[in-house]
């Protein structure tokens, strides 16, 4: 049975206690917002939705940040807020019964190149790897999202979606090879 | 860094190199912050209201009532929507109240609420 002391929210602690916590908090809302709101857009696909998610997942985060910090143990609190956004942006999906919109205006690839036709393979070649993302499973293409987008590990990784090291390093492999071979399949001949 | 017109000519497709390109991180809009600010605001001034809302509506019988700790949920429940000012605003108005009436009952009911608190 957990200890009832463990459960105290942000609201009931003493003042003093408070000032500190919401401090603490201040910097990791700065420290993780463009991660959570990274991550939030490659699910949903739009910023308007991006924006209600990343304040959603802060607002979940804030009632539960002082005991998620007692019981980090000194660990990053990434994957826990990560994981706060996966789980808000799995019933965000379940409630409007829908996919994401494929986020492509922001993959502008190589923006320090000038020769067009450089350019343009880029772009068709970002588009394609969109594409190919957008129908991977959907616990494939999060633990890419996560990887690429956010720079985690595969411990970070595991820790966001519940899941061993081992079984994460398995998933996230897969999920290349997958879009590797797809890729090939339509590469030009 | 890869030219990408030579994997599309016929090397094998980097699909790291592709995914490290493609998702990249977004920078969230500055509104966001000050949109998260007002919501967090709303939220503590909502359970402000609703307890200083509370706290004026109490009669004397209603204080009085307040000893009992089965009659604590209210207060415990808006303040757990809030915010610490929001529990301590109950306490100023139980003081204020305290003062006004000279009633030395009031300042162990708020103690006791601050304990419970």
């Amino acid at each position: 049975m957990s200890d009832p002391a463990q459960n105290v929210e942000p609201a009931e602690l003493a003042p003093a206690a408070k000032a500190e916590l919401d401090r603490a908090f201040e910097q990791f809302y700065r420290s993780h917002l463009r991660d959570v709101y990274s991550y939030a857009y490659y699910r949903v696909g739009n910023h308007h939705d991006a924006e209600d998610l990343t304040e959603q997942a802060f607002l979940q985060a804030y009632r539960h940040f002082d005991r998620a910090r007692r019981e980090s143990d000194g660990r990053p609190l990434r994957p826990w807020v990560i994981r706060i956004a996966h789980n808000l942006a799995s019933n965000y999906y379940r409630d409007r019964s829908r996919r994401p919109q494929t986020p492509l205006e922001n993959a502008d690839p190589i923006a320090a190149r000038h020769d067009t036709e450089a350019i343009a393979a880029g772009r068709e070649e970002l588009r394609q790897v969109m594409a190919h993302l957008d129908h991977l499973p959907d616990d494939r293409r999060e633990a890419l999202i996560m990887r690429f987008a956010l720079g985690m590990d595969n411990r970070e990784i595991a820790r966001a979606l519940g899941r061993s090291d081992g079984a994460t390093k398995v998933l996230i492999h897969r999920a290349i090879k997958q879009l590797q071979e797809e890729m090939e399949d339509e590469r030009p001949e | 860094m890869r030219d990408p017109s030579e994997t599309l000519s016929g090397s094998t497709w980097d699909v790291e190199q592709l995914l490290g390109d493609a998702l990249r991180p977004i920078e969230p809009p500055e509104r966001l912050s000050a949109r998260f600010e007002d919501t967090m605001a709303a939220i503590t001034q909502a359970a402000a209201e609703e307890l200083s809302d509370w706290a004026e509506e109490l009669s004397e019988s209603e204080l009085s009532a307040l000893r009992d700790p089965r009659n604590w949920v209210r207060p415990v429940v808006a303040v757990g929507a809030g915010g610490a000012a929001t529990g301590a605003l109950v306490l100023l108005e139980l003081r204020r109240r305290s003062r006004q009436k000279s009633r030395s009952g009031l300042r162990s009911l708020a103690g006791g609420l601050r304990a419970r608190l």
